[in-house]
């Protein structure tokens, strides 16, 4: 069974990835609040800033580009619909639209697709750059509430957990079916996927057993603790205060 | 030090009515290894379920005369280590490591003794180097193995282990028979595979429907081939072809 972990290259050892997760966690906060503030009729060009800086820490981090766009890739489709209404609103209502980068509703679309754009790169780098438990415990050293992060952590584990069993399932289907299926798609894919639902279901249950056989008490424990040093707190100011710099001055 | 368990009229049912365990009363002394036997759905993997408190049913059920009970499970738990059949439902961190070192972090043992904790079961099963490897891309053998170092990690005084030789090539079978032999921990092994229990166990018990219908010295109870064909874990067969192998017969 093969899966892709949402934290493929945290693994990486990089400067970037060298940083203490509560660092990277303020800062990927902070550049979204600021990123997210900006105006509708604000400067695009800003974005590019933005993009040309987390391309930076990119390429400082190791990871392969094609890699982080292709995560990114993800949700565009999604942000990109939400662009496009603005402006198709704004011509249901009856306002005159010219789609041109002059005209101020396109321009607003513009900058709520770099908006999020943005906001979603961050995250990505965040999640590339650190483990996935790890940035749990940062959050919970920075206060997020213990059911939360256990909740998130469980859901983590579940997801790969539902993939193996969706392979699994997929697997035992094809493996019997020749050619296009002679049944209804729909009882076989339901049942499918209510098979892949209640072994999933099934498989958590024991693998919760194992962990409470191992002394689980609800939060997942680290061997390496979190270290927060001058470098860390000076990467999280610098990055912030180019972001901020970026919003203000330019 | 090993420990020794004491089971007495445990009956457990996953649905009201339909009990899977009736009255199964047993004990282990320590160091004592001890295998269960018996066929599918006869209750073996519950009964280890129930040694380190995952589960619990009616009756009395004391590990080195702790009973097992909600205040206890901590000190249970920390006696006693369980191995499931599958390696997959045990190993569920990104690294071998992090899974080796669950166990001895969530005790309150150091970071730092949890990692010589790491090595050292690495080492017993023949891991080394294996700490920053990803559990699932292992070999099912290799799985196997870091599930079983996940416990020795613990230290426990005894090792539950469910159908620990399934799906193993035979030269794994024989390593894994011999690391088993030569534990001075206190062992309860089920496993549908009779030969490698007869090799390495002081003693053997057959469940049947829920309920312990025999224990004895594992030759006494294999030669009695009446018993182990009413119980249905007949091995005539096997040794059949083996004589036909090997004896020429």
């Amino acid at each position: 069974m093969r899966h892709q972990f949402i934290d493929k290259y945290a693994y990486l050892n990089s400067p970037v990835h060298g940083i203490d997760p509560r660092a990277k966690v303020i800062s990927a906060f902070a550049a979204i609040v600021i990123v997210v503030s900006e105006n509708l009729d604000g400067e695009i060009l800003h974005f590019v800033w933005y993009f040309t800086l987390l391309t930076g820490i990119a390429i400082l981090s190791g990871i392969p580009m094609f890699f982080l766009l292709k995560r990114v890739m993800v949700v565009v489709p999604f942000i990109a619909m939400a662009s496009v209404f603005y402006p198709v609103s704004a011509l249901l209502e009856g306002k005159p639209v010219v789609f041109s980068l002059q005209d101020a509703t396109v321009k607003a679309a513009i900058i709520i697709f770099s908006k999020s754009f943005i906001s979603v790169t961050i995250l990505v780098l965040l999640t590339s750059t650190e483990r996935f438990h790890r940035l749990l415990m940062a959050l919970r050293k920075l206060r997020m509430p213990k059911l939360i992060c256990g909740i998130s952590a469980m859901l983590y584990r579940y997801i790969f957990l539902l993939t193996e069993e969706a392979q699994r399932t997929t697997l035992a289907r094809e493996s019997r079916t020749p050619g296009k299926l002679k049944v209804s798609k729909i009882s076989v894919y339901g049942n499918q996927a209510a098979v892949i639902f209640l072994r999933s279901w099934e498989r958590s249950q024991t693998i919760y057993s194992s962990m409470l056989s191992r002394g689980f008490k609800g939060e997942f424990p680290d061997m390496h603790q979190l270290n927060l040093r001058v470098n860390d707190v000076l990467f999280s100011a610098m990055f912030i205060f180019i972001f901020l710099l970026i919003r203000i001055w330019f | 030090m090993p420990a020794s368990v004491s089971i007495e009229n445990l009956t457990y049912s996953y649905t009201p009515g339909k009990p899977v365990l009736r009255n199964v009363s047993l004990k282990v002394a320590k160091g004592e290894k001890l295998g269960i036997i018996g066929p599918s759905g006869s209750g073996k993997s519950t009964l280890l379920l129930h040694l380190n408190g995952v589960l619990r049913g009616d009756g009395r059920l004391a590990i080195d005369d702790v009973p097992v009970t909600g205040s206890s499970l901590h000190e249970i738990r920390r006696k006693v280590g369980l191995v499931f059949q599958n390696p997959d439902d045990q190993l569920f961190n990104p690294t071998v490591e992090e899974d080796v070192a669950f166990g001895p972090l969530n005790f309150g043992f150091s970071p730092e003794e949890a990692a010589s904790r790491v090595r050292e079961a690495l080492r017993i099963m023949h891991l080394d180097g294996f700490e920053k490897l990803t559990s699932h891309h292992l070999s099912f053998g290799e799985r196997k193995r870091v599930a079983l170092a996940t416990v020795l990690a613990m230290q426990p005084e005894v090792i539950a282990l469910d159908e620990p030789f399934s799906n193993l090539d035979p030269a794994m079978v024989q390593q894994l028979m011999e690391k088993l032999s030569s534990m001075d921990t206190t062992l309860v092994i089920v496993s549908q595979s009779i030969l490698p229990l007869i090799a390495i166990c002081d003693r053997i018990a057959i469940l049947k429907d829920g309920e312990i219908i025999a224990v004895d010295q594992p030759k006494k109870l294999a030669g009695n081939q009446e018993l182990m064909r009413s119980s249905g874990l007949d091995i005539e067969y096997y040794c059949k072809i083996c004589n036909d192998l090997y004896c020429g017969k």
